[in-house]
């Protein structure tokens, strides 16, 4: 154990288990025996992954990110094929008995891909043409996703590429550039790319009695479950909002709301706490390490991770607009809760490898 | 290795920079949480339990339908809905009980639709909607113990002509899993179009269904209307029916079995479109119960097919002047070759029997089809070959669907060759090729597809799409047939009618120029010596007749099929010679005079009209 986080290691177990007692609620409330159990099934097979990343190497790892790199793209491009729609979206490659949802993954690789890329130039800024490189890298597999369309899981390659450049250092003008540029973007993807539900998504958190009907009426049934809670909660399984069904995506996107409704404060306090206690870990663990892929690496799953937590907690909170961004291992799904181990297993490599004389 | 460490310092402490901004975020999301959960549970927890906001979808009322003069096909009239909200469901076997008891349908049925709307969303939904105002009456006595049931005014169909037109019309039925995938604005529940008109002007007539959320306080009492999202209503649809010759059809073909189909020869608009035995199209206004679903689709006679474009009949004799006329063009035949005609004939060492048993003597083009001699058309058969056959009734439009704009259209079949070694795994029998020449043997129409054929026949050979709706469809395509081949095809068909040997005769005598040509599709062989009354019903020969009027420049096609209707003359002619002669306005009382017809019912024996509605 001691070259292990045991901190990081803690965290992880107690989200998994809020995650399978809050799924547990939400497969009642819906009807689906048996998901709760599933959903824990893949955190252990996660985590059974974290540990085996976690006694590679990483830097032998970062090395072969071309090889990766191109492997995802080939996927995501299959899967914009073969896949079959499903909820309007190609997302979901069948195999067999299982469902795979290649973006969670190709979202990890790209994090490595980035670290590597950028921690082979030693200068004290990011030249423009390496950081062009970094976009180029970025904005493939997260057009592809994009292309299925699932602007959720696209978003959160976004806080990989801002972390590379901001831990790698730019130029003030290429800043104040790229800040231009993404102004400009944000004003023509409201006008012209976002279907008309996403803009009033948007529209309704910055006016949130707008549309009680759709996204309006998702946050405040979310805001009526988080608040109802109290400090003590409704108890486990005896949440009304989750099982009268008046909140939507209760396993997916609102899942924190199911928590904090029958956990109350004290729950959903622990479970923020955990997360805060995860992310510190893994920055930490950057802080630490030994080179600067190392470093790079953590910083940028901390970023993701971060953005995520900060994105759907917020959301569930009504502090920031639905956008269909998912919980890390607290939401369904056996493809995050992989990628995930993937990602946190390549942390404890960097942590493990953290002492330079080993 | 320490210059390592220190190349790393400006990156560490952008690392830090980050790792303090991702805990103050953790910090804001905590400080939230103590806003929302502890400061102001009160507010919160006052909204889960009696500030229940309900959103209930509020349908659009569906467009009417017209025909082409201006009678309504189709409109809505007010009814009472009861719809289910999942979230108030106290006791779901009392509840159950309660709705059983004043009579919305059996327990049985009422539980498992209860069931299905509890499983499908947090959304209300319609348990039942064609509430009785006692049943109106009842649930709002109890309305107290009952705060999951509410009762709200919707429109359901309604269709002043009833059966006549419910093929045409269509159904009505709740939206399919399938259908909700591929449109994002239909809703579980919602009732779209089936079949018929519904279905294939759904996107005209079903408009946008609307939501608006109330606010109900703990006892289900609304408080406040938060948002409304009017509903659009479906637009309304005028459609080239007839219905004072849909009547006519309908009371032409009395109780019998068939199908009628009449259209504008020059445009492929319908003016009539009737399928028998028809149903009463308020069973599929709304919800329907599996029930009468159920009795509907046991009935032997199938009364949900539309037979004028699903039901498939040899043609028979009616085939005649579509292969006479492509044979002229092709050169086959010149209109003076004639035959002998003793009766029967021996081709490939079979004989094969005209159904004139003395024979017809020497008849060429016209008076074969005038007196529809079955030897002319075999020797006809065998010098053009099996595939030179099918091109002919390709070429007329059969064996393939219309185009018309109704879903469910049957293509027919026009053997081949290349058919029969696909589909039989041998090659075309020769012999066969004698009965396809007289529209028996394996060839297959929809009483659409004749009415099809018989236009371009009489229109100066154009291939029309039939439509229902004004401008809908391909423009008429040219056949390419001389003028003078179809001339003498309807030269033919004009003389059966007014022609001494005509076998529709008994048509001749309207003040109106008809024409048209009779045909009998064998159901079985032919016993000798029997005449057709004394056959059971469903052993006797369907019944055919398409005709057309004015002869010299029609204006209305109509295919008639009268099924085991026994004899075409006098069962199948007549139904197209009312229809015609009431388009072209002869008075009804001469009509009935002049028109005597027999019918062919399937229970008893046959017998005259005698109290016809």
């Amino acid at each position: 154990m001691k070259r292990w986080d045991p901190w990081l290691l803690l965290s992880v177990m107690a989200i998994s288990a809020a995650s399978y007692l809050a799924q547990s609620s939400t497969a009642q409330a819906l009807d689906r025996p048996g998901f709760a159990f599933r959903q824990l099934a893949w955190l252990v097979v996660g985590f059974a992954l974290m540990v085996l990343v976690g006694t590679l190497d990483y830097r032998v790892l970062a090395r072969f990110w071309p090889l990766f790199y191109t492997a995802s793209v080939l996927v995501l491009i299959a899967t914009l094929v073969l896949a079959p729609v499903r909820a309007g979206t190609r997302s979901w490659l069948v195999i067999g008995a299982f469902t795979v949802q290649p973006s969670e993954f190709a979202r990890v690789v790209v994090i490595l891909t980035l670290a590597a890329v950028a921690s082979v130039h030693q200068e004290a800024l990011l030249a423009p043409r390496k950081a062009l490189e970094l976009f180029g890298l970025t904005a493939l597999p997260m057009g592809l996703v994009l292309l299925q369309p699932d602007l959720g899981v696209a978003l959160t390659f976004l806080p990989a590429l801002f972390a590379v450049f901001w831990l790698g250092g730019l130029r003030t003008r290429v800043w104040a550039l790229l800040g231009t540029a993404a102004a400009v973007l944000a004003v023509v993807a409201f006008f012209s790319l976002l279907k008309p539900y996403q803009k009033e998504r948007i529209l309704t958190f910055l006016q949130p009695d707008r549309a009680p009907l759709t996204a309006g009426y998702q946050q405040r049934q979310a805001k009526i479950a988080v608040g109802s809670g109290g400090f003590t909660g409704k108890g486990l399984k005896s949440g009304t909002q989750s099982q009268l069904r008046f909140l939507p995506a209760q396993r997916t996107d609102f899942i924190f709301a199911v928590w904090a409704e029958e956990t109350g404060f004290a729950g959903s306090a622990l479970l923020v706490f955990a997360y805060g206690l995860l992310l510190f870990r893994v920055f930490y663990t950057g802080l630490q390490a030994r080179d600067r892929l190392g470093l790079l690496l953590s910083g940028g799953v901390g970023a993701v991770m971060a953005a995520q937590v900060l994105v759907n907690i917020g959301m569930n909170l009504g502090i920031m607009p639905t956008t269909g961004i998912t919980l890390p291992l607290l939401s369904y799904g056996g493809s995050s809760a992989l990628a995930t181990g993937l990602a946190l297993g390549l942390v404890q490599s960097v942590w493990r490898l953290r002492f330079a004389n080993v | 290795m320490s210059y390592v460490r220190d190349d790393l310092r400006p990156l560490q402490r952008r690392l830090a920079a980050l790792l303090l901004l991702t805990l103050f975020g953790i910090l804001i999301l905590l400080s939230r949480l103590w806003v929302l959960q502890v400061l102001q549970q009160e507010r919160w927890r006052r909204l889960a339990e009696s500030n229940r906001l309900r959103k209930v979808p509020l349908e659009a009322p569906r467009g009417t339908v017209k025909d082409v003069n201006g009678e309504i096909l189709l409109d809505n009239r007010p009814a009472f809905q009861l719809l289910v909200f999942p979230e108030e469901m106290k006791d779901l076997e009392e509840t159950t009980r309660f709705l059983a008891s004043i009579g919305i349908a059996s327990e049985q049925e009422v539980g498992s639709r209860l069931k299905k709307a509890i499983k499908t969303s947090f959304l209300p939904s319609v348990i039942a909607d064609n509430l009785t105002f006692s049943q109106v009456a009842a649930i709002a006595a109890h309305r107290a113990e009952h705060k999951e049931l509410e009762v709200h005014p919707t429109t359901r169909r309604r269709v002043p002509l009833g059966p006549v037109v419910a093929h045409v019309v269509g159904q009505l039925g709740e939206v399919t899993p399938e259908q909700l995938a591929q449109n994002p604005e239909l809703r579980p529940g919602q009732l779209v179009g089936r079949s018929g008109l519904e279905r294939a002007y759904q996107h005209v007539l079903g408009g946008e269904q609307g939501n608006v959320v109330v606010v109900v306080d703990a006892l289900g009492r609304q408080v406040s209307t938060l948002e409304e999202e009017k509903p659009v209503p479906g637009r309304p649809l005028t459609v080239t029916l007839d219905s004072s010759l849909q009547r006519e059809a309908a009371k032409a073909l009395g109780p019998q079995v068939g199908a009628v189909v009449a259209l504008d020869p020059k445009t492929g608009a319908v003016r009539v479109l009737l399928s028998q035995p028809a149903f009463d199209p308020d069973l599929f206004a709304g919800h329907l119960e599996p029930q009468k679903w159920q009795e509907l689709v046991a009935d032997p006679l199938h009364p949900l097919n539309n037979r004028a474009l699903q039901a498939l009949y040899p043609p028979g004799s009616t085939i005649k002047p579509l292969y006479a006329a492509a044979a002229l063009a092709s050169g086959v035949r010149t209109p003076s070759q004639g035959v002998f005609c003793t009766g029967a004939v021996n081709i490939y060492g079979h004989p094969y029997r005209c159904w004139l048993k003395g024979g017809h003597g020497h008849v060429a083009l016209e008076e074969a089809i005038e007196a529809s001699c079955d030897t002319y058309f075999y020797y006809l058969a065998r010098d053009a070959g099996i595939d030179r056959l099918a091109s002919w009734a390709r070429l007329f439009g059969l064996g393939s669907p219309t185009g018309i704009e109704l879903s469910g259209e049957a293509s027919g079949l026009v053997p081949d060759d290349a058919w029969s070694r696909r589909v039989r795994g041998q090659p075309w029998y020769a012999g066969e090729t004698i009965s396809v020449g007289i529209g028996q043997g394996p060839i297959l129409v929809t009483p659409l597809q004749l009415a099809v054929a018989y236009a371009a026949l009489v229109n100066g050979g154009y291939l029309v799409t039939p439509h229902l709706v004004e401008g809908q469809g391909k423009p008429p395509k040219p056949l390419g047939l001389p003028a003078e081949a179809l001339a003498v095809a309807r030269r033919g068909m004009e003389r059966v009618v007014q022609g001494n040997r005509g076998t529709a005769r008994r048509l001749g005598a309207l003040p109106a120029s008809l024409a048209g040509k009779t045909g009998t599709a064998q159901v079985m062989r032919k016993k000798e010596g029997v005449t057709w009354r004394e056959l059971p019903w469903e052993q006797r020969h369907h019944a055919l007749f398409v005709g057309y009027a004015p002869a010299e420049d029609p204006r209305l096609v109509v295919a008639v099929v009268v099924e085991h209707g026994g004899d075409a003359a006098s069962v199948a002619a007549p139904v197209a010679g009312r229809i015609l002669a009431k388009a072209l306005g002869v008075p009804e009382e001469l009509v009935d005079k002049i028109i005597v017809a027999e019918v062919s019912l399937p229970e008893g024996p046959a017998e005259l009209p005698g109290g016809q509605p």
